[in-house]
């Protein structure tokens, strides 16, 4: 009865080490508001990233109002009637909100040579008002508003763009709305949605199965790249959503399970009622030698942030650290590395590595002091130190003098593997280790994670998914809304399933 | 889009828990960033130290009429540099394309070495000359993809070069009275230098908050990335800005031309400076789009009235140099936001 | 172990060939360039270009510019000449320490309070030329009995020139720092990665002060041989030296965004820059088209090094 405004059919997409996306077929109706949901990797933003026009999909048809097209980008995407509203935000802070509105299609305000600003204002209003912000004054600048308003005017912003260019019932992607706002504020979004549903399709991305299923007509659930699910709200039910998003079975012997160990009772680090201001508060944990935590959470349920804390980077607001029974106080990295804890970041380009040097140069950063022969630096224990941990961690390079450029994301990994332990790094947190790694690289560096620990190695792990998390460690902390919900064991032979788990999280 | 200065934004969202000293100091801060509220206090205190300084006599109607035509022509200058560091970029080339304007124009106006005789019509010839040399700082930056402060560095090098070249590193005298004369004349007390400067004024503030290329410019400046992807065509509107500052700088030249009532490859010496601190000084954020036209005046009044101030006192002109480097120094770290600009280098 | 730069060609090898050009045209321009004589006059030049240049690459590697070695080098000519007499051969350590300090005060304000570079050092070159006007407005010559001195710097030992021991030396000093030191390596990573730097643990505002000072350090030894030759100080002595010291640097392959490139790169670019001078005046280039060509040869040897994937938006 309904008729298909965009149709996704057949849609791979595929980025270097992953696919993303596998034979996907999705289809927007008019008036109606569309919930997509999935675990963290699942392919939902690349899904919104292709409807938009941002990635091209490898495969697949593109239909648009019975149309098959292509689009060049998402420039012409909101020329056409399909906008996305980004968690970052795309408006500029020192402008006014009306200036934002109209921002590069000013045109139809010029009374030359002058801004007719009046009538802009004016504009703006009609627009505020479809939002449910008709009493805004648009000049108001955009910095000074809060996120949930910043929002809507996005939305604005969309809406009005897509009648300019004259393309009807536009498509509105919202990528987590609900994340920025209090309850009373969702409510509100929702029943301006609500509204907005009636010349608008309305596609929006939530972790919080609840407010989907109570506000969605439908829902997608998309696991792996591929849609498990695509039912009426009526025949949702939160619990069936999450079993079909993290699916039953749990492949033992990916994690490399058999080489899973039992800690030792030495506690080598210890938290207590950490907290950061707005991030997360009443962190405690206590890891112990030779073990793995997996800290699971959402975005926004503070784990980064705890990383950052243990890393140094991010100071807590209140809280202790200690280390083996010392209490200890990181005002810099610099500190944490000296307590013996060093972090592999997620973005390891940018944070991890130095890529316009050569691995050598990068093995050997934290260990210069010991490449000493008298005062200066010697060439031959660089070049030792370096042939020797390319070996231990066996990273593929044609030498050490290479740039870090030139290697593989896996091989970069190791790299920066390689250096923190050189350092020696007795507790070593991993941030998302195998991100954009393919999958034969990712079991080398299963297995190093389990040699590492077996070794005494303390290990705080964030992976990409919850089978990956529940696979690798020993056992699971997760975090909600910045606190700490739930511990549960993963010893070997004794895993509890994501189904079993993921209610927590989410 | 306001002309505040950058600093001030952070008041608002961090209280709480705070001590009294700290929330004092930040309704303090959230006061003197509103409008033009902290220009107007530190001009107000400049002239304060001084007054007492020099028993008055820095506030006298003569000494007020000497700051303004000091003033005319940083004035000008600083309402130049300042478009292009709203956009977010750096123009340093001011020297080079002054000195390079003033020679040309030189033999273009009355001289003693040929028979040119221009007279007005030097000025749109100076003004092309300057918006070329504008349009060379746009381009590099945009089409070769160089952080506009070298580029305009090296330009600024360039620019000086030939001005020595084509002034063969004489002095040129001025021979058309009329130049010198209107310069040097006031309006109703008022100096003409002080009054093009403010007519400038007043057609960039209304470019700046009722047009199209204004309202693009503080986009830029904002967010250059989220500028571009709304749809602006970035490069476009940076090559203008950089275009008509250049043809300040000629206006500036021919100014300096008249006054001297000489020119040489010397005529842009000393001015950049000046003209960079005031911008700072009136809160033009370096971290772009943040402050306008506005700041720029207060700007150079603050900076003019301080070094005025400085000679009355009879404070060593060298010592008026550090005076400068530190007072830009101190101005930047307080207007510059960090968190924009990411690693400062 | 040296840093690797992922240029297809090395740019210190693009260096060397615009060297061995520019020695192939000037000479077809004038036999008289290649004359013993004139390789004299250039290395003369050459060893203080390469000394205040071997300075600002320390913190042009690091991504930042000094703007303020030409008020160094002219405040140290001063006190040179003032401190001659009182203090004789003590002078010469006396201003190395000045201009350490300079730079040293030009790190600090850069990493304590977070303002820019070429901001912090353009109010510096203001500060510094302040007290260097204070001390003396008008040149200040030699002190009689001083000549002895200054004429060390002058003399030669057998055919070799002082001059170039001084400049051989101090690429000797920071060549080792760069390589083979610890400080120097820290110069570099901040330069290639500030941010990975950071996470590290390296101290980055150690690093930027040390490079910083060793700014200083160049152009106060580039500032001591220049009043030498001279016979005097003065306080504009050192303005034409901040774009020289640039050019030599970024001519020599070192890139503006930093953590590529350096002391070599800084030699081959001084040996250039030293013939581009000499040169263009032996062959008859106008003196003042010298500054054009400067400029423009500073755009495109930096629009050629530059990194650009190190910079998302162009400014």
């Amino acid at each position: 009865m309904n008729e298909t405004i965009l149709e996704l059919k057949g849609i791979s997409k595929s980025f270097p080490g992953v696919a993303a996306l596998r034979n996907v077929d999705l289809r927007v109706d008019r008036n109606e508001i569309l919930g997509l949901v999935g675990e963290n990797g699942a392919g939902k933003s690349t899904l919104m990233k292709v409807m938009i026009g941002f990635h091209r999909a490898d495969e697949g048809k593109y239909i648009l109002r019975g149309q098959e097209m292509s689009l060049s980008g998402p420039e012409e995407a909101i020329r056409v009637g399909v906008g996305m509203v980004f968690q970052e935000g795309s408006m500029i802070p020192n402008l006014s909100v009306m200036d934002n509105l109209f921002l590069a299609n000013e045109r139809g305000f010029v009374r030359w040579p002058l801004l007719d600003r009046k009538r802009m204002a004016e504009a703006a209003r009609e627009q505020l008002e479809a939002v449910g912000l008709g009493s805004l004054d648009p000049r108001t600048l955009m910095r000074d508003l809060p996120a949930s308003r910043k929002q809507m005017i996005e939305i604005a912003r969309l809406l009005w763009l897509s009648s300019h260019y004259g393309a009807e019932n536009p498509i509105l992607i919202l990528d987590e709305p609900t994340t920025v706002l209090q309850a009373s504020e969702t409510e509100m979004l929702f029943s301006i949605l609500g509204e907005l549903k009636k010349k608008a399709s309305i596609v929006f991305i939530s972790h919080r199965l609840e407010e989907v299923v109570l506000h969605s007509d439908r829902i997608v659930v998309l696991k792996d790249g591929i849609v498990v699910a695509d039912a009426p709200q009526a025949k949702a039910e939160v619990r069936a959503i999450e079993m079909l998003m993290v699916g039953h079975e749990l492949a033992a012997e990916h994690y490399r399970e058999s080489m899973q160990g039992s800690p030792s009772g030495e506690v080598v680090l210890s938290v207590r009622d950490l907290a950061m201001t707005g991030k997360f508060e009443g962190f405690s944990l206590d890891l112990h030698g030779g073990e793995i935590v997996g800290l699971v959470g959402l975005l926004g349920s503070g784990k980064e942030e705890v990383c950052r804390c243990l890393g140094g980077s991010e100071s807590p607001s209140a809280g202790k650290i200690s280390i083996r029974g010392r209490e200890t106080r990181f005002n810099s990295p610099k500190d944490a590395i000296a307590a013996g804890i060093g972090v592999i970041p997620i973005d390891r380009r940018n944070e991890g590595l130095a890529t316009s040097l050569d691995v050598a140069n990068n093995i050997n950063l934290l260990v210069l002091a010991r490449m000493r022969r008298g005062l200066f630096l010697s060439p031959a224990l660089e070049r030792k130190s370096a042939l020797k941990w390319i070996g231990e961690v066996m990273i593929k390079t044609p030498s050490p003098q290479t740039a870090c450029s030139t290697l593989s994301g896996g091989n970069q990994q190791k790299v920066v593997i390689a250096k923190w332990l050189a350092a020696e790094a007795g507790i070593l947190v991993l941030d998302h280790p195998t991100r954009g790694i393919d999958v034969g690289a990712k079991d080398e560096i299963y297995r190093r994670i389990r040699e590492l620990a077996a070794a005494g190695l303390s290990i705080i792990i964030m992976c990409d998914t919850l089978e990956e998390d529940i696979g690798l460690s020993d056992r699971i902390v997760i975090m909600k809304d910045g606190r700490m919900v739930r511990d549960i064991s993963c010893a070997k032979g004794a895993k509890p399933t994501p189904v079993d788990v993921i209610s927590y999280v989410v | 889009m306001s002309e505040t200065t950058g600093s001030g934004g952070a008041a608002g969202g961090t209280l709480g828990a705070v001590s009294p000293g700290a929330r004092a100091a930040a309704k303090i801060s959230s006061f003197v960033s509103k409008g033009m509220n902290g220009q107007i206090i530190a001009l107000a205190i400049v002239l304060a130290i001084f007054a007492v300084g020099t028993n008055g006599l820095s506030l006298s109607i003569r000494n007020l009429q000497t700051i303004l035509s000091l003033a005319g022509i940083p004035l000008v200058i600083c309402l130049g540099i300042h478009q292009v560091v709203i956009i977010g970029a750096m123009d340093l080339s001011t020297e080079g394309v002054i000195s390079l304007c003033a020679v040309l124009a030189g033999f273009l106006i009355k001289n003693p070495f040929n028979t040119n005789n221009m007279g007005l019509w030097v000025i749109p010839v100076a003004l092309a000359i300057g918006g070329l040399a504008g349009l060379a700082n746009g381009l590099i930056n945009t089409k070769i993809r160089m952080p506009s402060f070298i580029a305009s560095l090296g330009l600024g090098w360039v620019a000086q070069g030939f001005s020595v070249i084509a002034g063969k590193g004489n002095a040129v005298k001025m021979l058309d009275i009329r130049f010198q004369n209107f310069t040097n004349g006031e309006l109703f007390g008022i100096p003409n230098t002080i009054l093009i400067a403010l007519a400038l004024f007043a057609i960039l503030f209304v470019v700046q908050h009722f047009t199209k290329l204004g309202t693009h410019m503080y986009a830029i400046g904002g967010d250059e990335a989220l500028a571009r992807q709304a749809g602006i065509k970035v490069d476009r509107v940076k090559i203008i800005v950089f275009v008509i500052t250049g043809c300040i700088y000629a206006l500036a030249a021919i100014l300096l031309v008249a006054r001297l009532a000489s020119s040489n490859p010397r005529t842009g010496w000393n001015q950049m400076f000046p003209a960079m601190t005031a911008v700072a000084v009136g809160g033009v954020s370096l971290s772009g789009g943040v402050g306008g036209a506005l700041n720029a005046v207060f700007g150079t009044l603050i900076v003019t009235a301080l070094n005025n101030g400085m000679v009355l006192m009879k404070i060593s002109p060298y010592i008026q140099n550090a005076v400068n480097g530190i007072v830009l120094i101190v101005a930047v770290a307080l207007t510059i936001d960090r968190k924009k600009i990411g690693i400062i280098k | 172990m040296s840093v690797k730069n992922k240029v297809a060609i090395k740019p210190i090898y693009i260096s060397l060939g615009l060297f061995v050009v520019l020695v192939a045209a000037f000479t077809i321009g004038n036999k008289s360039f290649l004359s013993l004589y004139n390789a004299q006059t250039i290395l003369n030049a050459v060893g203080i270009l390469l000394a205040v240049g071997l300075g600002q690459a320390c913190v042009i590697l690091t991504g930042g510019i000094d703007l303020s070695v030409g008020s160094i080098m002219s405040l140290v000519s001063v006190v040179f000449m003032l401190l001659l007499g009182p203090l004789g051969p003590w002078a010469f350590p006396a201003v190395l320490l000045i201009g350490l300090v300079s730079g040293a005060l030009n790190g600090l304000i850069v990493s304590k309070l977070k303002i820019p570079s070429f901001i912090a050092t353009l109010g510096t070159q203001g500060i510094l030329l302040s007290i260097a006007y204070l001390l003396s407005a008008g040149p200040l010559s030699v002190p009689d009995n001083s000549y002895g001195l200054v004429d060390i710097v002058n003399g030669a030992i057998g055919p070799v020139k002082s001059v170039w021991i001084i400049g051989l030396a101090t690429f000797a000093i920071f060549f080792v720092m760069e390589r083979y030191s610890r400080m120097g390596r820290g110069i570099i990573y901040v330069g290639a990665n500030e941010r990975m730097s950071y996470l590290s643990g390296l101290d980055i505002d150690r690093i930027r002060l040390v490079a910083f000072s060793m700014s200083g350090l160049g152009a106060a030894i580039a500032g001591v041989v220049l009043s030498s030759t001279l016979y005097s100080g003065y306080p504009t002595i050192g303005g034409v030296y901040v774009l020289n010291s640039i050019a030599v640097v970024v001519v020599g392959g070192t890139a503006m965004t930093g953590g590529a490139g350096g002391m070599l790169n800084t030699l081959v670019g001084a040996l250039i820059m030293g013939i581009l001078n000499n040169g263009m005046t032996v062959v008859g280039v106008d003196v003042y088209a010298q500054q054009v060509f400067l400029g423009v040869l500073v755009i495109f040897a930096v629009a050629v090094t530059f990194d650009r994937s190190k910079l998302a938006i162009i400014k």
